[in-house]
């Protein structure tokens, strides 16, 4: 109950932050004389956003399409190769190694090649979400797999249990807190990734739309994509967090238990 | 005659130039069908290592562990075995982790239903059926690991401190049921422990390891009647016999 009247205070807290700080930007701009194609009030945003909306929602679309594909595929990929790597000792030795060194470079610098490889369509969109977010993916995997506590190593086998039994019962439930550490910081990178893409090179898109209004001096309209993008960004982070929370309950209370 | 289970000039040495440990032995232990073994030693003198050796577990560094004559050259599964760690997973409930024992072994999970809630009637933890390990204190998860590695009615025991978290009454009870159940199933018991008294209320024979490397010191029979009760553990000759090892550890400076 204590709890929960602190949770609710803080929640009160934040709301209210959130209040002050649109309010302060929403009058400063008078206040301090700032001309509205450097920096838009907040007002201005909504209204000038709405008159825009029917773009502002389609392309919303386009990037979810392209961030949702390419984050799918990271996470079928990513995991793929997690496992893969942590049952073979051969691709420890090479594939491994090979991905520490490759997740040292900053993968978007590899979008401008993409784009002119692959066009302005919606394929190397997708490859470079899958880039970005395929080795947060990926290394977390590996540490998931390869972390199991000796003892429960030596329970299964101890059991006789079959592998593939000993995965699905032991090693895979076991992983999953871990796994999830790579989902979540993948899901923030992949509308980064996206919007990176579309700024590069595209003629749709909410980065494609942002760098276009921005040329054309409108801020109000940048901020208005930039909400767009924040919803979509905020809503695929809450969408791979309340997997978490329903595949792994039991971590969920852990966690607020040790609290 | 063969014993049932042989522990030949069992050795083993973890790591190697300077990391070098060595860990338990060499040691020779023969045990009996149906016996119940109680290993003693001071804290880091290879009990644990040995436990593990004789599960097939662990590889020795030298010698050998043989049950009816066969070579354990990999895990044995047809044991029961309980870790120091408890092996309890956090996504189960008490039940659920009893059932994964049964389940990892291939078994129906509705014939031992009745003997699930027996187990746990047995430890007092009937009403925490349903709980997640994390809502247990250590003794009570303590108390659920001891189910795990029992439910399947294995026909050899291992055991690694079970009671060691329990508080005294708790202990003074799991200790009596145990001792009901290894008098009626009479199945080969390793139990490995710090206490003296636990051991001797306990065992056919305790074998005391010296500090590490363990060797064997001595190994003591325990010459008193089943069942131990209360009447048994206030006997002189009870008295005697903790006494007895209480001396051994206390020549090494142990105790
Ligand atoms: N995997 C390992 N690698 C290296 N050294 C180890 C390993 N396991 C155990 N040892 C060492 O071997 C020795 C014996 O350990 P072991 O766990 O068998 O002792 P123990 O008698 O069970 O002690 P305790 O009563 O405290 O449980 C210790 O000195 C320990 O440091
Ligand atoms: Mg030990």
């Amino acid at each position: 109950m204590k709890k929960f009247i602190k949770w609710i205070a803080s929640g009160w807290m934040l709301i209210l932050f959130f209040i002050g700080f649109f309010l302060f930007w929403e009058y400063s701009i008078p206040l301090f004389d700032i001309p509205r194609y450097i920096l838009p009030s907040p007002s201005e945003i909504v209204l000038k956003g709405s008159a825009d909306l029917d773009k502002l929602i389609y392309y919303t679309g386009v990037t979810a399409l392209e961030t949702v594909l390419g984050y799918i595929i990271a996470l079928i990929l990513g995991v793929g190769f997690g496992i893969a790597i942590s049952f073979s000792s051969i691709l420890r030795r090479t594939l491994y190694p090979f991905f520490v060194s490759i997740e040292m470079t900053p993968k978007i610098a590899f979008a401008p090649l993409f784009i002119s490889w692959f066009g302005f369509g919606l394929m190397p969109k997708v490859i470079i979400v899958v880039l970005v977010c395929f080795f947060p993916i990926v290394l977390n995997a590996i540490l998931a797999f390869n972390s199991l506590s000796n003892e429960l190593t030596l329970f299964y086998q101890s059991t006789g249990a079959s592998r593939l039994k000993t995965f699905f019962s032991i090693r895979l439930p076991a992983a999953l807190p871990q796994c999830f550490v790579g989902f979540k910081y993948a899901a923030i990178n992949a509308t980064v990734g996206a919007t990176i893409a579309e700024f590069i090179g595209s003629d749709k898109g909410l980065g494609f739309y942002i760098s276009i209004v921005t040329g054309n001096m409108r801020p109000d309209l940048a901020f208005a994509g930039i909400f767009f993008l924040t919803v979509l960004g905020l809503t695929i982070f809450g969408f791979v967090t309340m997997m978490e929370k329903i595949l792994i309950p039991w971590h969920i209370s852990m966690k607020r238990i040790n609290k | 005659m063969k014993n049932f289970i042989e522990v030949t000039e069992l050795k083993k040495v973890f790591g190697n130039g300077e990391d070098e440990v060595h860990a338990f032995g060499p040691a020779t232990i023969n045990i009996n069908a149906g016996e119940f073994v109680s290993v003693l030693g001071p804290s880091g003198c290879g009990k644990s290592t040995l436990m593990l050796m004789v599960a097939g577990l662990l590889d020795s560094t030298s010698g050998k562990v043989e049950f009816e004559n066969k070579l354990v050259n990999g895990p044995k599964t047809d044991i029961g075995i309980m870790f120091q760690d408890n092996t309890l997973v956090p996504w189960r409930t008490v039940k659920g982790n009893i059932e994964l024992q049964l389940e990892l072994r291939g078994l129906n999970l509705k014939d031992y239903q009745e003997q699930i809630n027996n187990i746990l009637k047995s430890v007092n933890l009937d009403d925490f059926a349903d709980r997640f390990p994390n809502e247990l204190s250590g003794g009570m998860q303590q108390r659920a690991a001891f189910c795990q590695a029992m439910i399947h009615d294995p026909k050899i025991i291992l055991l690694d401190e079970p009671l060691g978290k329990l508080d005294a009454m708790t202990r003074e009870k799991i200790r009596a049921d145990f001792q009901k159940l290894w008098m009626v199933k009479k199945p080969t018991v390793i139990f490995v422990t710090h206490s003296i008294e636990e051991a001797v209320q306990l065992s056919n024979r305790v074998i005391l390891i010296t500090p590490r490397p363990g060797k064997i010191d001595r190994e003591i029979k325990i010459d008193l009647p089943y069942p131990r009760d209360l009447k048994v553990k206030r006997s002189p000759k009870f008295a005697e016999y903790v006494n007895s090892i209480q001396e051994v550890f206390h020549k090494y400076g142990v105790i």
